[in-house]
């Protein structure tokens, strides 16, 4: 068991819960157990206010986040953890209790100790995000400039395999792959969750779409050769690839290895291919 | 372009509860049927049951044997979500695999009951399942091809969201349903706990729970007693795209029996337990090292990829938690429940069901709220291929966020 000290941001300060957890529990399994042992202790105080829980002893509501699936998908759950950007189901507190850096790109650094020597947990809304409340915020500027035709299926990594058993339900729902891209094989989705870590972690102050955005225009730009000239005429805008200072923590702290500092680098060399 | 015609539109004022996939589902149905819609979700939207499910599109195959309706059901729902929404979906089709000798033996039956419930299930030989999928068990006996596929759950329910708010539904997070009044025997409106802490008392005239799992705590605000049993379930995720074919034993359901690739994980799950509660459920040690086991079944192997998470969410079982069925017994069909003789009339419960069965459940829910104002309206929501759920931010900012091209909304003072 760790013990652990939250501080999570609530408007203009922080509220503080002690709470011990085992070393692979999440950030945010931490904050689900508290959550639900405020709800215990005060139905509803979980989620509606102070109140005072067993024994009398005040309870506090936990500051709102948001979560969905519990495991990197949704990308819903980000925040900054002790400085950097980071998916609070994916980050364990044991990651928090090893070295890391406290600001994007920084150095490694040991973790914060509480005055009992407990793990300090800091957790603040992503920067750029739309705060709704306490630590939940919605990465909407991060994704406004992911374009509409951007489709969030590709191919497969196919890795030799066969194509996949014939399917007659096809007929009635074609659905997968668009026209023009790799036809009815295998499909996933990209690997962008559209968490917005990226720009939060982004120190670019002059206006830019950003590279969570400049990423989808480069897939695109990739899978579709219809799509490619409007995507680098989106990219070739002063706020796009143009506007990037290439200080690549967007790359550091992408929590599904999309590396939208390369997209970004992509885009250029393409842009630079067709001034030629 | 997202711009279906609403063909009439009605005074009535529906509150819907709970902002999952059902609620999502049932905002957007009564929206397109011209209901004025207000959808409350305590938390942030799919934070319950909805974002943490297998992701499974289910064929309905599973189910088959046990019950030909709902398998039936899970079909005719799989090929409409793959119209409506395929950008949520990363549809493969699925292999059910028989590792032991009883499974093989089950063939025959699993075929026969999932065509009588039109699921074009056929067998296939292993040598082609496994060229398919190389990673499948090498000792497999025999293998059944059947239309199956995986959800992003979170943006599937975000993308019926985003089209009821592109029909004006008023859709509310991190705010809680605290109050429910009730006047002459039917329900007048309730008091709504917004993300600040500030109560407020809303008028509506007709309130459908789509709470899963927490339909007892919303239903005990009007003094109703629901049937219902939190029963978590735990999944654990592997890094690697192990297959694109969604994995199954062929056998009747049962735990650890399902392998979902989604992006670059595969995913097994499930197991079943009981709750009293819905909140803070978190998957046990044990749940995780029998899971990573039961994937090596299926796929030798799979418990030595990287670890990637676990978790588990309270599937909301229809059924009270003391009955003496065990869990997998209690049918996984939903109901929608009529509180009218309870004092509460034109307040619905909406229990059971299945992420695959969202929209049905909707139609359902819907029919009954049409029924008990006596506007009848036709369910249309097979009829239009979704708007995407990155529509949904600028509806809940409030700048109606249609036709947000590149470039066209540019975020003020530096990085998006």
């Amino acid at each position: 068991m760790i013990d652990t000290i939250i501080r999570i941001r609530d408007g203009g300060g922080f509220v503080e819960f002690p709470g011990s957890f085992p070393e692979d529990a999440t950030v945010l399994d931490a904050l689900e157990t508290l959550r639900a042992r405020a709800e215990a202790d005060v139905p509803g105080a979980g989620v509606e206010g102070p109140g005072t829980g067993r024994g009398g002893a005040p309870t506090v509501r936990v500051p709102h986040y948001r979560h969905s699936c519990h495991h990197g998908s949704c990308g819903t759950c980000g925040a900054v953890v002790n400085g950097l950007p980071a998916l609070m189901c994916l980050t364990r507190l044991a990651d928090l209790a090893a070295p890391r850096p406290r600001e994007p790109g920084g150095p490694p650094a040991g973790p914060v100790r509480g005055t009992s020597g407990e793990l300090v947990v800091v957790l603040e809304p992503l920067r750029r995000g739309t705060v709704i409340s306490g630590i939940a915020a919605r990465p909407t500027a991060a994704l406004a400039g992911i374009p509409e035709e951007y489709s969030y299926l590709r191919s497969s990594e196919d890795a030799g395999r066969a194509p996949p058993p014939a399917d007659p339900t096809r007929a009635a729902a074609p659905g997968g792959l668009s026209a023009g891209s790799a036809g009815p094989g295998r499909v996933r989705f990209e690997a962008c969750i559209e968490c917005g870590l990226c720009s939060s972690a982004c120190p670019v102050t002059t206006p830019f779409i950003g590279p969570a955005a400049l990423a989808a225009v480069n897939r695109q730009r990739e899978k579709s050769p219809d799509s490619a000239e409007r995507m680098l005429e989106v990219a070739g805008k002063p706020d796009g690839a143009p506007a990037c200072e290439r200080h690549l923590h967007c790359s550091r702290v992408c929590p599904q290895a999309v590396y939208p500092g390369k997209h970004i680098q992509l885009l250029r060399n393409a842009l630079a291919g067709r001034a030629q | 372009m997202f711009d279906p015609p609403i063909l009439s539109r009605h005074d009535a004022r529906i509150c819907v509860a709970g902002g999952g996939g059902s609620g999502a589902a049932l905002a957007y149905d009564l929206a397109l049927r011209g209901f004025s819609v207000l959808l409350v979700e305590k938390g942030e939207f799919t934070s319950g049951t909805t974002g943490r499910h297998h992701g499974q599109l289910h064929s309905g195959a599973r189910y088959a044997v046990g019950d030909r309706a709902i398998a039936r059901e899970c079909m005719e729902e799989t090929l409409v979500l793959r119209r409506i929404a395929p950008q949520a979906l990363e549809y493969n089709g699925g292999i059910f695999a028989a590792i032991r000798d009883d499974e093989a033996d089950y063939a025959p039956a699993f075929i026969s009951a999932c065509l009588e419930a039109g699921i074009p299930a056929r067998e296939i030989p292993v040598s082609e399942a496994r060229v398919s999928e190389p990673a499948l068990n090498p000792r497999t006996k025999r293998t059944v091809w059947v239309p199956d596929g995986t959800i992003d759950a979170f943006r599937l329910a975000a993308s019926f969201l985003a089209a009821a708010a592109a029909l004006g539904a008023e859709l509310r997070a991190f705010t809680e349903l605290v109050g429910i009044e009730t006047g002459g025997g039917r329900i007048r409106g309730g008091t709504l706990r917004g993300p600040d802490g500030r109560e407020e008392r809303v008028s509506f005239d007709g309130l459908v729970s789509a709470t899963g799992a927490w339909a007892g705590r919303v239903g005990s605000l009007a003094g109703l007693d629901i049937p219902v049993t939190p029963a978590p379930g735990t999944m654990v995720a592997v890094r690697g795209r192990l297959s694109d074919l969604v994995l199954s034993r062929l056998a009747p359901p049962g735990d650890g029996d399902i392998l979902v690739p989604q992006r670059g994980l595969s995913v097994i799950g499930s197991t079943q337990r009981r709750a009293d509660s819905p909140e803070g459920i978190l998957p046990t040690k044990e749940e995780i090292e029998f899971l990573l086991s039961r994937g090596d079944e299926l796929v030798p192997g799979f418990s030595s990829a990287p670890f990637h998470a676990a978790w588990a969410a309270a599937r909301p079982l229809a059924g009270r938690a003391d009955s003496d069925a065990e869990g997998r017994a209690i049918s996984r069909d939903f109901a929608v429940l009529d509180h009218g003789d309870e004092g509460a009339a034109g307040m619905f419960t909406l229990i059971g069901g299945k992420a695959t069965v969202l929209r049905a459940m909707a139609r359902k829910a819907a029919d009954e709220v049409c029924a008990f104002l006596g506007d009848p309206e036709p369910c249309r929501t097979a009829e239009y291929p979704l708007p995407s759920w990155r529509s949904l931010d600028g509806y809940l900012e409030g700048s109606g966020a249609t036709g947000r091209g590149a470039g066209s909304r540019r975020p003020e003072g530096g990085a998006a």
